[in-house]
């Protein structure tokens, strides 16, 4: 069983993916802003982290930011969530150090398949 | 005496002030124009000193100068000098030019002077002054209204694009979960649901899509109208990419039971934004897939000539009657309204690929006949317009 961690302002977003995991199999771990979500990672070492880019305060940029500082979080797998669909956020996250990208609304099996392509 | 009566009518018919002035600067005559000017009778000005006509704070250095020209004595013609001032009988100042001619005979050195009074020239170049100021004035001041709209312009610009940056966020976030759980109930992994809530939970995940796509269809307008809408040329294989369209609108073709039939002869690589020619072939096969009636044929076809890529795309569908053929392209025309078939879509589908197109350098057309089918057909440019012209 592999620990994820998912964050997210919105807590039916929340629901939605760690439900989607659970039934894969994988425990999931919730935090509902940036610095909860550092604090949470920190605690739990997760696997793999699914980071809303846009959380008030700390945002998603913030959080890996500060992640990639600590040791054993240079190679954690983190996809980025967002409902932008601006030109250029794609790069703009790769480019921050995220491993995967995914843009709401999300279609189930492609979370699924990145997820997975990811804990391989 | 005749010579000088004859000399006396020359200097009376002068227009200009004549003055001769001796050697000690006196005056010794003078004509009717130089007595109207300053305001003197004759008698008054004849030996007194010429300064009298000169304002006092000038008088030194008129004395310096005549001196000097006594000295280095030489014609000086009208309007070579400087701006000079005389002043009247009555105190008053006026502009004058001053022209001077020596002359040396047995009865000693003299001077003559022709006055010419500028005062109306004078205020004539004021005037002039004035109103090319004003001009100045009043371009600077067009000008900085200009800078103030063109900044204003710039500013609501900002705004437009993040609102609608802001806006696509906002619209989004709620139909993820909408769309989300729909799928997640759909799947029935969390229990059963009879035939009914099947049906229910697939017509809610169905229209939230559509909801997406008519959300995503404004945002691209608005971007296309607002000047926003970038695109990100790359080399990609167009083959590839037809397969690609193909499939993603093969379950659509499925549902009524359409033949897609595909014929390409287009080199590998082309220069475009992939993601927007993607849009373009989409829309087109969903249009075709849309208002053919089931059992149709949809056909995709490319194919070179000369530096062009041809683009078609084919139905046997209700067609669309030539009054209409420029029409579809614009925002908000729907085919459905003149001919019988499926009315949903924002209507912005066609303005949004023609402008796609057009971007690239490319154009877009439709042949159709009504009741024979459609074939939109569009051209791209087989390296990237937006790269050659940065090239240039």
């Amino acid at each position: 069983m592999k620990k994820v961690l998912v964050a997210d302002d919105k807590d039916t977003g929340r629901e939605l993916v760690r439900t989607v995991l659970e039934k894969s199999g994988h425990q999931v771990f919730e935090a509902n802003d940036g610095e909860q979500a550092v604090a949470e990672a920190l605690r739990i070492q997760p696997d793999l982290i699914i980071l809303d880019i846009h959380m008030p305060g700390l945002d998603g940029f913030g959080v890996i930011e500060k992640l990639r500082r600590e040791a054993g979080f240079s190679h954690t797998p983190i996809i980025a969530l967002t409902a932008s669909a601006m030109m250029g956020d794609r790069e703009r996250a790769m480019a921050a150090g995220f491993t995967g990208y995914i843009t709401k609304p999300i279609r189930l099996d492609a979370l699924r398949a990145e997820v997975e392509r990811l804990l391989a | 005496m005749l010579l000088e009566r004859r000399f006396r009518e020359l200097l009376e018919a002068a227009p200009d002030a004549i003055m001769q002035v001796d050697a000690d600067g006196r005056i010794i005559l003078l004509n009717r124009v130089a007595e109207d000017m300053f305001g003197y009778s004759r008698d008054e000005l004849l030996g007194q000193p010429v300064e009298a006509l000169i304002p006092k704070e000038l008088h030194t250095r008129h004395a310096e100068h005549r001196a000097h020209y006594r000295q280095h004595p030489m014609t000086r013609t009208m309007g070579s000098g400087l701006s000079l001032e005389a002043i009247r009988k009555d105190g008053s100042r006026f502009p004058v030019e001053i022209s001077l001619s020596p002359s040396e005979s047995a009865e000693g050195f003299r001077v003559t002077a022709i006055i010419r009074d500028t005062t109306e020239r004078r205020n004539a170049e004021e005037r002039l002054r004035k109103v090319r100021e004003g001009y100045t004035q009043q371009l600077a001041e067009a000008n900085s209204e200009l800078e103030m709209t063109n900044r204003e312009l710039q500013r609501a610009n900002r705004l437009k694009s993040e609102f609608l940056a802001s806006m696509s966020h906002e619209l989004r976030t709620p139909l993820h979960t909408i769309i989300g759980f729909s799928e997640l109930l759909g799947e029935k992994l969390e229990g059963p649901l009879n035939d009914k809530q099947t049906r229910f939970v697939q017509h809610i995940h169905k229209d939230a899509l559509h909801l997406l796509e008519l959300i995503n269809d404004v945002l691209d307008i608005s971007k296309i109208e607002a000047d926003r809408l970038e695109l990100r040329p790359e080399a990609f294989d167009f083959t590839a990419l037809i397969a690609e369209s193909l499939a993603s609108v093969r379950s659509l073709a499925d549902a009524k039971s359409h033949v897609l039939e595909t014929t390409s002869d287009v080199p590998t690589a082309i220069e475009a934004d992939r993601l927007r020619i993607k849009q373009v072939l989409v829309n087109l096969l969903s249009n075709a897939i849309k208002f053919t009636p089931e059992g149709g044929r949809i056909g995709l076809d490319a194919r070179v000539q000369d530096s062009f890529v041809v683009v078609s795309v084919s139905d046997t569908g209700v067609g669309i009657p030539p009054e209409e053929h420029e029409a579809i392209f614009d925002k908000f025309h729907q085919v459905g309204a003149t001919t019988k078939g499926v009315r949903e879509g924002t209507g912005l589908g066609l303005a949004i690929t023609k402008r796609l197109v057009e971007q690239h350098g490319g154009r877009i057309w439709v042949q159709s006949k009504p009741q024979e089918g459609s074939t939109f057909l569009f051209t791209l440019p087989l390296e990237s317009a937006e790269r050659e012209s940065q090239g240039a």
